[in-house]
């Protein structure tokens, strides 16, 4: 799976958070950070977590979870670990 | 004992009722003796599995909010859309229904009340807003996902706790309008309501606060409904509008209802200084238990003391007394021989709003207060629905040894419950609330220029 097409994902997630505004996601890029560029609230950090787990059909580790950075290229990385790991 | 304090005036009301926009409206359809129960097509749709179908419920579309659903769990509407733009998304995220219906309720009593920005976002400005229930529709989706589907915790999503915890809508209420003082609720079932305008009360009254929003919720739930139709306490048998019928003979059961009353408080002397329309100035409110050991059965000698504690030192009898009046057979016996006993049979009506939109359980008592406010507006006194046969007998405790009150048949009392609302002079009005527990509340308005 491309790391574009994985960063594509996650923006359809990020479109259903209505906390987060929705006219910044038209310039999403790997080093956009969900904290301070996006100001995503930090409780809704674990439900994009977890729709990126159904989306990409894979599991996290909770550790993984715990140890995630803020920006993109994170939980692109991520999906990619998870993804050859499942 | 009771303690002199500072002397409070009710500013502002707001609120969400079941088939109505807005205040004006709930009040159009009350004083003109409307019901707003009907059949609930959530209940129907379990059929014999629910003995009751009627309730005072509101849908998301009439509250003009649209759910939006987990991809995550079935069913579960992680956040709201407001249609209107009233609340920001920010504040829905964390909202479950009732808590909504709060900020709404708050926007508009705020507004009434006409507080500046700085007056709300003051130290001297609380939040005081209960629930009788405690997010159980936001509970039950979230652990059937853990427990039954076997799903991760994290896929209830990040709110399932701010949108459920015993205090949400007080604290979904005070991140929406940023006051700095208390912020809290009160707790006693269906004396909820006015528990916490009582304690709104006393905070202004002790010098602890100026202003306080306060008041009760319950957010639409057959997960609510559910555990009184178990209960078997509901109501069944009749047509919607005749379903809620207090002190009738022919009464099985409360109407499971749901909305929300807010109104806000503030010290008279601040609110007369400033040229507020002062709605009321709450006289005395006063609450105690029944201190008989029982979960359930209402008390004579416990609603005596309510009403010797509630007028001590009060030199007038209220006008009308706006009853708890649920619809339940022993419940109201109780209550309208409690209310003989301490005003005799003349001098004052009773109304019994419940009997137009049955029991709101946490909501009920602001709601109630909200329908004493219009009363003491209008001059009028709202009806008793459905109190067609009173009992021409005596009810079974009145035959017992241990019985102090009344050996009057309730029929006896009909001039005092109209089933019509009617035109009468009000100078202050009475309402009453009680709760499993054995808790009793009552607080005395009067008019302003009283």
């Amino acid at each position: 799976m491309e790391r574009q097409e994985i960063i594509d994902g996650i923006v359809e997630i990020l479109k259903t958070i209505r906390t987060i505004d929705q006219e910044k996601l038209n310039h999403v890029t790997e080093e956009t950070d969900f904290i301070a560029d996006l100001k995503t609230p930090s409780t809704e950090m674990i439900n994009i977590a977890a729709k990126a787990e159904q989306k990409f059909d894979i599991e996290f580790e909770d550790e993984d979870i715990d140890d995630l950075g803020s920006k993109v290229k994170d939980i692109v990385d991520l999906i990619i670990k998870s993804k050859a790991s499942n | 004992m009771g303690i002199q304090g500072r002397k409070v005036a009710v500013v502002g009301m707001g609120g969400v009722f079941p088939t109505c926009n807005h205040l004006e409206e709930f009040e159009h359809k009350l004083f003109s003796n409307q019901s707003l129960i009907r059949y609930w097509d959530k209940a129907l749709a379990h059929g014999k599995n629910i003995r009751s179908h009627v309730a005072g419920f509101i849908t998301e579309e009439e509250a003009h909010l649209k759910p939006v659903y987990s991809t995550l769990v079935e069913d579960y509407p992680e956040t709201y859309i407001d249609l209107l733009n009233r609340i920001p998304d920010i504040h829905l995220a964390t909202a479950d229904i009732g808590s909504i219906w709060t900020m709404l309720g708050a926007a508009d009593a705020i507004k009434m009340a006409g507080w500046s920005t700085s007056e709300v976002q003051s130290e001297q400005t609380g939040v005081v807003v209960g629930s009788g229930s405690c997010g159980n529709e936001i509970q039950r989706i979230a652990w059937h996902s853990f427990f039954v589907l076997g799903k991760k915790t994290r896929f209830a999503g990040g709110h399932n706790v701010d949108r459920a915890m015993v205090y949400r809508e007080a604290a979904n209420l005070s991140c929406f309008i940023k006051n700095k003082g208390v912020c809290e609720a009160i707790g006693s079932a269906c004396a909820t309501g006015l528990g916490n305008i009582g304690y709104a009360y006393r905070l202004i009254s002790f010098g602890l606060q100026d202003r306080v929003v306060a008041g009760g919720a319950e957010g639409t739930a057959l997960e609510s409904f559910l555990g009184f139709d178990g209960m078997q306490v509901l109501s069944r048998g009749f047509e919607p509008h005749e379903s809620s019928r207090p002190f009738d003979k022919d009464r099985n059961g409360f109407v499971c209802s749901f909305g929300a009353g807010i109104v806000c408080l503030e010290a008279y002397d601040l609110a007369k200084a400033r040229g507020a329309n002062i709605l009321a100035v709450i006289d005395n409110y006063f609450n105690n238990s029944d201190g008989d050991g029982d979960m359930f059965a209402p008390s004579f000698n416990g609603q005596r003391r309510l009403w010797q504690g509630l007028l001590k030192n009060i030199p007038f009898k209220p006008d009308v007394v706006k009853v708890h009046g649920t619809s339940t057979p022993t419940g109201d016996a109780i209550e309208l021989l409690s209310v003989v006993d301490s005003l005799g049979d003349k001098g004052y009506h009773i109304a019994a709003p419940k009997s137009q939109f049955g029991h709101m359980l946490g909501a009920a008592g602001a709601v109630e207060f909200i329908t004493a406010l219009l009363m003491l507006k209008r001059q009028e006194v709202l009806p008793c629905l459905n109190a067609v046969n009173l009992n021409p007998e005596q009810e079974t405790f009145q035959t017992t040894s241990t019985w102090e009150g009344s050996k009057e048949p309730l029929a006896y009392y009909r001039d005092l419950l109209q089933q019509q609302s009617f035109t009468k002079e009000i100078n202050s009005i009475t309402c009453l609330n009680y709760g499993f527990g054995g808790t009793n509340s009552a607080i005395l308005i009067s008019r302003d220029d009283q």
